[in-house]
């Protein structure tokens, strides 16, 4: 199981059931917690539903009440080719 | 006491003083420190060297290099001691002479370039950078350093305190204001030709580098340190590009400035004391080489409510700037000074009130200049008045600011998206208002029967009783005055 934490403005913004295109970062102990992917995904309300946890946190980074579950389907590659 | 050359040097002078602390105990890069150095400043207790970091070993971090008056005057080599008018003197002495110019030296005499990766090997994550504060938006790599570029056209070098968020192993994500130099360089040159800006981040710099980094002054950074210093500062060439850094800095990132690939930055803590401006798109900076010294030591400046460096040495240094500014026009100002406490926010003038609508004058300047953006409130007050001590200042405001003619606001002028109380419009697109609190009395009074006689011990009782009462202080019964 990963875990992982995004940041909205409303929680609104994570429609359930849908495929949503995400900016999230890892909370699995490491050294590379706190760093960050663009994924498209799907989350649930329901904490069983997907193997991975979201928490989520709001504009000026509070942390929000509510959990998800989440299924990363793809990471998405936004950065130009030049840089990689 | 000779200024300390490196961030080194400045720990061993500051832990010689009792202004730094050794903290032998490991600490988590994740809230621990960031913690540790905020209930510093807050304290304004010793500056905390934390030699071990868990997963991190032969790493080490110094936090609040710069937050204590003390420390300021170790890192120029004055008695700790130091009165903050002495400092401030001292800073205007070596800042009016000539500029000292760096002096390049090679790569096997720059300790930053003891270990280098490059390629596969390049990972931000190698480094401990640190979560600062719970709930920002990353792991802050630059929170207390300086972002090098260079004008591509004029060729001047800038050194500037841009915060920069790791987001992935490679890419950095910052806020750089559009009035910024950088800001100005990205916005003028490099973003309508689709060019990368090369960059360079030091970290770990000497402490009087990093107050050139912070002084908002027309002197070329790498000079003005110098001149600071009493001696040439020492660079060296990057391995990636043609940029050129402190030789003695803890760790250097190399790079490139992306003009057409945004990723999110932010939220963060920051000087005012909160987290203002939101998650957004930002300045990306790839990152293509890192170097580092051997146990090297990554400095942490944690921003919040006063005080720290954010706070401290940016007023220092504006204030100063501007009283330069305003001697250069032929003002007769007596001091200006920003109190850290009011997050840079507010400048105090001392002026000869010589003529009318001097204190405009001042304003207009203030706001006007390239120091401008970053604070909103300027309040003249005259001579006699000590704008080091807030009691007089804060008297002086409210007995002699009329309330409907002292006040004088500017609207729509440039703002920092950082201002706590701006509106989510203002904050997105830099947009501020200022205002002016003149506190003098005007010029046309009758200064014999229309301007009130301040009471006070020290204003209405001849010499000889004040020295009388004061001989017989503690004769009266009282206990010593300090």
């Amino acid at each position: 199981m990963n875990q992982w934490e995004v940041f909205v403005s409303s929680e609104k913004e994570l429609v359930e059931d849908t495929d949503l295109e995400l900016t999230i970062r890892t909370l699995n102990p490491g050294m590379h917690k706190f760093t960050y992917k663009r994924v498209k995904c799907q989350v649930s309300a329901d904490l069983k539903k997907h193997a991975d946890q979201l928490q989520v946190r709001l504009g000026r980074g509070q942390l929000s009440n509510s959990r998800f579950s989440i299924q990363v389907l793809d990471e998405v590659r936004r950065m130009p080719a030049k840089y990689l | 006491m000779a200024a300390p050359r490196s961030n080194r040097e400045f720990i061993e002078a500051c832990v010689r003083s009792g202004d730094a602390v050794r903290i032998k105990q490991e600490v988590d890069w994740e809230n621990e420190a960031g913690a540790i150095v905020r209930r510093a400043c807050e304290l304004a207790a010793p500056a905390p060297f934390m030699e071990q970091i868990k997963g991190y070993p032969g790493f080490s971090y110094f936090g609040a290099p710069l937050s204590t008056y003390r420390r300021m005057a170790i890192s120029l080599g004055m008695d700790p001691a130091s009165s903050l008018p002495e400092i401030g003197q001292e800073y205007l002495k070596r800042t009016n002479g000539e500029p000292v110019a760096p002096v390049l030296v090679d790569r096997k005499d720059a300790p930053c370039k003891e270990n280098i990766l490059m390629g596969g090997d390049v990972d931000l994550c190698k480094l401990p950078v640190p979560l600062v504060h719970d709930g920002d938006g990353g792991r802050y790599v630059g929170t207390w350093h300086a972002v090098v570029t260079k004008h591509p056209v004029r060729g001047d070098v800038n050194w500037g305190m841009y915060r920069q968020m790791m987001f992935d192993s490679r890419t950095m994500s910052g806020a750089v204001f559009p009035f910024s130099d950088l800001g100005k360089a990205l916005n003028d040159y490099y973003l309508p030709r689709g060019e990368s800006c090369p960059f360079a981040t030091a970290i770990g710099l000497s402490p009087l580098a990093a107050m050139a980094a912070c002084a908002p002054s027309p002197i070329p950074e790498p000079e003005l340190t110098g001149m600071l210093a009493g001696e040439a500062v020492k660079l060296v060439k990057c391995e990636t590009n043609d940029l050129e850094v402190p030789a003695d800095a803890e760790i250097i990132l190399e790079g490139e400035i992306c003009p057409d690939y945004k990723v999110e930055e932010g939220p963060f803590g920051e000087y005012t004391g909160y987290r203002t401006s939101p998650r957004d798109f930002r300045v990306t900076f790839r990152v293509n080489c890192i170097t580092y010294r051997n146990n090297a030591t990554m400095t942490i400046s944690n921003m919040g409510v006063p005080q720290d460096e954010g706070q401290l040495l940016r007023s220092f240094s504006l204030g100063l700037e501007l009283e330069k500014l305003l001697k250069s026009q032929g003002i007769p100002v007596t001091g200006v000074y920003m109190h850290p406490r009011s997050t840079h926010h507010m400048m105090i003038v001392g002026v000869k009130p010589t003529y009318s609508g001097i204190a405009q004058q001042i304003a207009q300047l203030a706001f006007g200049s390239k120091l401008g953006p970053w604070f909103h409130m300027v309040m003249v007050v005259d001579d006699k008045t000590d704008i080091y001590n807030w009691d007089e200042v804060y008297h002086a405001f409210c007995t002699r600011c009329h309330p409907a003619s002292g006040i004088h606001i500017y609207r729509n002028t440039t703002g920092t998206p950082l201002y706590p109380f701006a509106t989510p419009h203002e904050r997105k697109y830099s947009i501020g208002s200022k205002v002016l609190f003149d506190c003098l009395w005007p010029v046309d009074w009758d200064p014999v029967n229309d301007v009130p006689t301040l009471v006070s011990f020290k204003n209405v009782y001849p010499r000889e009783i004040q020295d009388k009462v004061l001989a017989n202080w503690t004769a009266y019964g009282y206990p010593p005055v300090k």
